[in-house]
This record gives structure tokens, C-alpha cells and sequence, in this order.
């Protein structure tokens, strides 16, 4: 059965899933992907980290995965992102032609700059971006300080 | 940044990105279903429907979408980037076997799901014997 993308004879499309792979771990600075039901081994999902004077904003790429797939924890100054990235489909139905993305359970451990409020956390997911938003607490807060 | 020097960078930007440049390229799982559709899921956070441009021209499926980070107040400073806000590309090949004008497209979470179905007459049909 021909299939309705065409490729180079010759050539090995597994080859280039793992080229692929090593170059978008790279791009994206995860650790190159060993057990494929693990997704990124510590290092996904990507993070940014972002500290403002009275708040700590955190950033996760985490597209096609499910709300209910995420789970966030917080603990004094460290910010825990576990979760399961589902495959679509049972790869038993399907003939897969080309298969890049990762499929599995992801955990991520954040060390924060500052120590937060656990109880003032607000964490939205919009278009596969998580951003979670940290107030710092009371003591982390910068005061300004009067010169005698 | 002045406004000038702005306006030329996004002019820069926008011109290299038609080109196909200074563009990431996604994440794709491509595969086929039993019935012959093939079904490709590509990875774009920070895309939404009004950012994401996809068209079909001589044969070839172009995926093309702006995908900003959330905006941060000035305030922030950045302790630790791990990924980039920017524009993704990609381009595939089509077969004659795809029915162009079955094309369905979703963009959910970040992840774009495109259905091509093949079309009828290159269907596999089984052949009886009498």
C-alpha cells in the first residue's frame, strides 16, 4: 500500500525520527529521549521561570496534553509538574509513517528563586502553555528600606 | 528599542519567515487508520485558530503558525528560559491518493490534528472470486 506522503526511496524514515528527535531535544534542551513511554526524562516539560518583585511566574510547553493529565504540587519553594502525556491513538490500530512526539508520564521537579504563598497559586493552560503564578510570600517580598 | 528600529525588525522577521526561516519545526506524529485516512498531529503551543494559517497548493500541506509566549509584565526577570515563544513551519509532501476536499483540521491544546482522507477510488478494494 503506497502511503499519502512521499518519501525519498532509499531512505530510512526511522533514521530520520531519531535525527528529528536528538534535534528537537536539543532545540528545546531535554535530555535526549531514552525509555520512548518516558517523556524527556526529567527534563520535560520545558520551563521558563520568570521572578517578579512580588511574584514568581512559571511557563510549561505542554501541548495535547489534557488538563485533568496534569498535576501540580507546591512546597515551600519548590513547584513539582507530574503528569501523562496520552498517545492519540493504540499503536496497534495504526501504522504509524512518522512519529516525533513523546507519549507518556512526565515529572518535573522546580526549584523557585523565592519561597511562595501555596495558597494564592493560580495556574492556567491556554493553547498547551501552562502558566502558573506564584505570589511570593511575605518575606521573599522586596521592602523598601529608609536611609536615617 | 526605538519604535523605527521595531517596526524594521518585525518587517526583518516577517519576510525571513516567508522564506521559511527562524522557524521552529514541530513536533509530528503522522499516521494511517485502518480505512486509509492518514492522520497528522503536530505540537504548536501558543497557537490558536486565528494564528494558524494552513493551506494546500500543488500537492503540498504547509503549516504555518504564530506562537508568542504569554505576555510578562517588565517587572520579570527571566531566572530560567527553557523554551521560546516564535513561528513554526512545516511542509509535507501530499500523494495523489488524498482527497484534498475531505481535509478536516482541529487545533486543541496547542496540538493540531489534520484527517486526509484518501480518496474513494484509491481505496483498497477487495476483490471476490466467484
Amino acid at each position: 500500500m503506497t502511503s499519502l506522503f512521499r518519501w525519498p526511496s532509499g531512505w530510512d524514515p526511522r533514521e530520520t525520527v531519531r535525527y528529528m528527535q536528538r534535534e528537537m531535544d536539543r532545540l528545546f534542551g531535554r535530555a535526549v529521549a531514552g525509555d520512548p513511554r518516558r517523556v524527556g526524562g526529567g527534563t520535560y516539560p520545558p520551563v521558563n521561570v520568570l521572578n517578579g518583585p512580588d511574584e514568581i511566574t512559571v511557563q510549561c510547553e505542554l501541548a495535547g496534553v489534557k488538563r485533568e493529565d496534569i498535576d501540580l504540587s507546591i512546597t515551600g519553594e519548590t513547584l513539582v509538574i507530574k503528569g501523562t502525556k496520552r498517545a492519540s491513538v493504540e499503536p496497534e490500530d495504526v501504522r504509524f509513517q512518522r512519529r516525533e512526539r513523546g507519549f507518556g508520564q512526565f515529572s518535573r521537579t522546580i526549584v523557585l528563586p523565592d519561597k511562595v504563598d501555596a495558597d494564592g497559586v493560580d495556574a492556567e493552560l491556554k493553547a498547551g502553555v501552562l502558566t502558573v503564578r506564584l505570589p511570593k510570600s511575605e518575606a521573599a517580598r522586596p521592602k523598601q528600606v529608609t536611609v536615617r | 528599542m526605538t519604535e523605527d528600529s521595531q517596526d524594521r525588525s518585525h518587517v526583518q522577521a516577517s519576510r525571513a519567515r516567508e522564506r521559511g526561516e527562524e522557524a521552529f519545526s514541530p513536533l509530528v506524529d503522522i499516521y494511517e487508520t485502518e480505512d486509509g485516512t492518514t492522520v497528522l498531529l503536530a505540537e504548536l503551543p501558543g497557537a490558536t485558530p486565528e494564528t494558524l494559517d494552513m493551506r494546500v497548493d500543488k500537492g503540498v500541506l504547509t503549516v504555518s503558525a504564530e506562537a508568542p509566549l504569554p505576555e510578562v509584565g517588565e517587572e520579570y526577570t527571566p531566572t530560567y528560559t527553557g523554551f521560546v515563544g516564535g513561528h513554526f513551519f512545516r511542509a509535507f509532501a501530499l500523494s495523489d491518493e488524498v482527497d484534498r476536499e475531505k481535509i478536516e483540521a482541529s487545533l486543541e491544546d496547542g496540538l493540531l490534528t489534520v484527517k486526509l482522507p484518501r480518496a474513494a477510488a484509491a481505496r483498497t478494494r477487495k476483490i471476490q472470486l466467484k
